[in-house]
């Protein structure tokens, strides 16, 4: 047996791996990001076969594995929550058809919301969707879970969701693991329309049936220890127990083990819907008053029938937002069972002056930055500085970040640059007024949701300067390949995609390609972009404002150029304010601007931005 | 059975992760349970980057707040940031300057909690030493001269010695050796 420190998503794929998953899909976002690459590590160590795809958004994904699944092969699909939004559409409809060889969804919560726009709660999605769902309660349980998920999803042919939350994924630990090997299964995909491509009159057939799988599946669920167990001890009662599922299920068990409060039961939902009514049922039977504990949103609260019984949102107990961290639990806990008239676990505060005593030290906000040397922050720079008045929709990525710059006013959801832009333009000149708009979004976005607005925006006729920031990787969710350098997830060579090509054919006649560290140049492409805009015959201008990342390319930076702040400086703080670079700091006792050598990337953009002149090559 | 649990903070960039590694695997060889759980996404572009790492069996990742024994800060205000972990007599390792630390609004706490507070100029000395970004391994090192916790200086060490990338080898290990001392002169 082998044993390393994984990180969960790691976890996750050797367990993806230990199921026999053949087919593999994914888009990248945190915090699901990790598990793809791990599957390719574990696959190509173990010499497996395993076909492994970075997709271009998360629905495409969905239906590359779900083509798999119903040829009868073992499939799985990951991404971030927010993705499962994206793949809904598929992820519904799959429920109704249901599925040949095992279909399993991972969608991975953010609760916090620590890198991502929603604190939405996927086993949500499971319940809108009809799909079963499994929440992993640690990074071992989460492997186990992945060969259940793909067991049940065979044996009931629907679609499995398993939802790691944020402290799975990016927990770490130990695993023990043996020998992975092939699973064989050939593709053989059996013609039968009326379930493949079924009608209306089908599709309600396929409802019904689902529904019957439903009373199956939670029959199963009702004895699926240890995922779905409680700690009663026959025929006892009890004054106060607690229903918890997920991370906060063992944060439960690791603070009254800790207490010693062996006196509060627990009953552990780690396959929660659909909900295992007879178990639930033995468990409220045996306690006079429940707290229930889940994250990020209430599925258990709603389906626990007795709601006399229960604590939790509803009752005010559980807050309705943010991640529900340890402290936050135990101090939950004391005012639930002091409410009930029994001992709380612990009499102090949950380090709730500790935390206000930090608060009032006004610790510097660390406001996440575009890295040293960051072609983005070049990009922005020149865009603000030709059109400061615009509007700037903007999107998903590290150049999110250019609201430091201020130069990103709106951030939706993938796509929205585009069809937001657009948009602002509609509401505009709908009152005869031509707002200047200069939306922004990366390459990878592009790719994932931004043809379909741009092709919608030139159909529409609406007229805004488009900046396509193609830094030729995924960065901030860890640098992944990007499509228009060809390179897939396992490091062999796909088809690189050109932005020129597909921006044309979404309709664009205008179409300018620049180097961002050239930014003077840039200042004035985007000036002249704007002048084709506003031209009665122009349209949509689109720049690709095109320079690989600094921390994805060694080479990034062909130059290197060291530079330094001269006594010109009268220290009005452009630099390190508005240019906003974290290698510009003051010199607190020289009363000036400074360079940081060690944080210093030297690209050299930094020698035109200053107003004063002051920054110099050494 | 009681866990070891240790907090590790500072900012994106500094290597929080690779210096969990290096608890991580010491523990591992010693054959230990552990249980952490990292910061990863927008905070490491210069963000406030924590890591918690629990030693022994532990269901649940996150420590609690007065939970932690050990807490390792690359940063002062970050230290600061993340006082509320430590428990009752835990022990705070922080790269900061030793005559000034700790801030004196945060003094009388740390006194009420029993909590010594240990200061090194890590960055300074990784930076004398011309290996600026190896500012983790002094933490590491300064903060295993106090012989506290199941890892001992040796081993984490080794450890250091094995995970280096070929190149950075010695100089690692002349780093963690320089650091080792300054904690050891300051333990005494």
């Amino acid at each position: 047996m082998k044993q390393e420190f994984l990180l969960g998503n790691g976890a996750i794929a050797l367990g993806l791996l230990e199921a026999g998953c053949q087919i593999m899909t994914s888009y990248p976002g945190t915090p699901s990001s990790e598990i793809l690459p791990e599957v390719v590590r574990f696959s190509k160590a173990a010499n497996l076969n395993t076909s492994i795809e970075w997709s271009v958004n998360e629905k495409v994904a969905f239906d590359n594995a779900f083509a798999a699944a119903i040829s009868g092969k073992r499939a799985a699909c990951c991404m971030k929550m927010v993705g499962l939004n994206v793949a809904a559409d598929s992820f519904m409809s799959a429920a109704y058809i249901g599925n040949i060889g095992g279909l399993v969804i991972i969608s991975c919560d953010d609760p916090g919301p620590h890198s991502s726009q929603t604190e939405q709660d996927s086993r949500l999605m499971a319940r809108l969707g009809k799909v079963p769902v499994l929440d992993p309660s640690s990074p071992e349980e989460a492997r186990e879970m992945i060969r259940i998920a793909f067991d049940l999803s065979e044996e009931f042919q629907v679609p499995v969701l398993v939802r790691p939350a944020i402290r799975i994924c990016h927990a770490r630990q130990n695993i023990q693991y043996g020998t992975l090997s092939s699973n064989l299964t050939k593709a053989d995909f059996k013609r039968e329309p009326t379930r493949w491509a079924s009608t209306p009159k089908f599709r309600f057939l396929q409802h019904k049936a689902l529904n019957e799988k439903h009373l199956r599946i939670a029959e199963k669920f009702n004895t699926l220890a240890p995922f779905n167990q409680h700690t009663l001890i026959g025929g006892k009662t009890y004054p106060f127990g607690v229903v918890a599922g997920g991370v906060p299920a063992y944060v439960v068990r690791d603070l009254l083990e800790e207490y010693g409060r062996e006196d509060i039961p627990v009953l552990k939902l780690g396959a929660p819907y659909p909900f295992p009514e007879r178990l639930a049922d033995a468990f409220m039977d045996a306690c006079d008053r429940v707290l229930v504990i889940e994250e990020t949103d209430t599925l258990i609260e709603y389906l626990l029938r007795d709601k006399r019984k229960t604590l939790g949102r509803l009752s005010g107990h559980v807050p309705m937002e943010g991640e529900l961290v340890p402290e936050k639990i135990e101090r939950l806990l004391n005012k639930a069972l002091i409410d009930c008239g029994q001992a709380p676990l612990s009499d102090g505060d949950c380090g709730a002056a500790a935390f206000e005593l930090t608060a009032s030290l006004k610790l510097p906000i660390r406001k996440p930055t575009l890295c040293p040397g960051c072609p983005h922050r070049a990009s922005f720079y020149a865009i603000r500085k030709a059109m400061p008045k615009a509007i700037f929709p903007s999107d998903i990525g590290c150049y999110t970040l250019g609201s430091n710059l201020g130069v990103v006013d709106t951030v939706l959801d993938m796509g929205a640059g585009i069809t937001l832009a657009s948009g602002f333009w509609n509401a505009y000149i709908q009152d005869g007024v031509k707002k200047p708009i200069v939306a922004t979004m990366g390459d990878s976005t592009f790719f994932h949701s931004g043809t379909t607005a741009l092709i919608n925006a030139v159909y529409n006729d609406a007229r805004f300067v488009l900046v396509i920031l193609d830094n030729h990787i995924t960065a901030m969710t860890g640098m992944q390949p990007s499509i228009t350098q060809g390179d897939r997830v396992d490091g062999r060579k796909g088809n690189a995609i050109s932005l020129e090509t597909i921006v044309k054919g979404c309709g664009v006649e205008y179409l300018k390609v620049v180097d961002p560290y050239d930014t003077q140049d840039m200042i004035q492409m985007v000036k002249d972009a704007y002048a084709h805009v506003t031209d009665p015959d122009g349209g949509i201008a689109v720049i690709i404002s095109r320079h690989p990342c600094v921390i994805g390319f060694k080479d990034a930076i062909p130059e290197k150029i060291e530079v330094r702040v001269s006594d010109e400086c009268d220290d009005c703080g452009f630099c390190h304010q508005r240019f906003e670079c974290p290698a510009m700091i003051r010199d607190e006792e020289k009363e000036k601007g400074a360079v940081n050598p060690v944080l210093c990337a030297q690209c050299g953009v930094c020698l035109t931005i200053c107003p004063m002149d002051a920054i110099e090559r050494v | 059975m009681k866990t070891t649990n240790f907090v590790l903070s500072g900012l994106g960039g500094q290597g929080i992760l690779f210096m969990t590694r290096v608890l991580a695997v010491t523990a591992l060889n010693k054959g230990f349970d552990i249980l952490g759980a990292e910061t990863h996404g927008m905070a490491q572009r210069g963000g406030s980057v924590v890591s918690h790492l629990k030693i022994g069996a532990a269901k649940s990742s996150l420590i609690r707040a007065g939970g932690a024994d050990f807490l390792l800060s690359m940063d002062e205000s970050e230290a600061y940031r993340h006082l509320p972990y430590l428990k009752k007599g835990g022990m705070l390792f922080a790269n900061a300057k030793a005559s000034a630390f700790p801030d004196e609004r945060v003094a009388e706490y740390l006194d009420r909690m029993q909590i010594v507070p240990q200061a090194m100029e890590a960055g300074k000395t990784a930076m004398e030493l011309g290996a600026p970004k190896s500012t983790n391994l002094a933490m590491i090192a300064f903060y295993s001269a106090f012989g506290v916790g199941p890892l001992t200086a040796d081993a984490l060490r080794a450890t250091v010695e094995s995970i280096s990338p070929g190149p950075f080898r010695a100089l690692n290990l002349k780093i963690f050796d320089t650091c080792h001392e300054t904690g050891r002169a300051r333990s005494l």
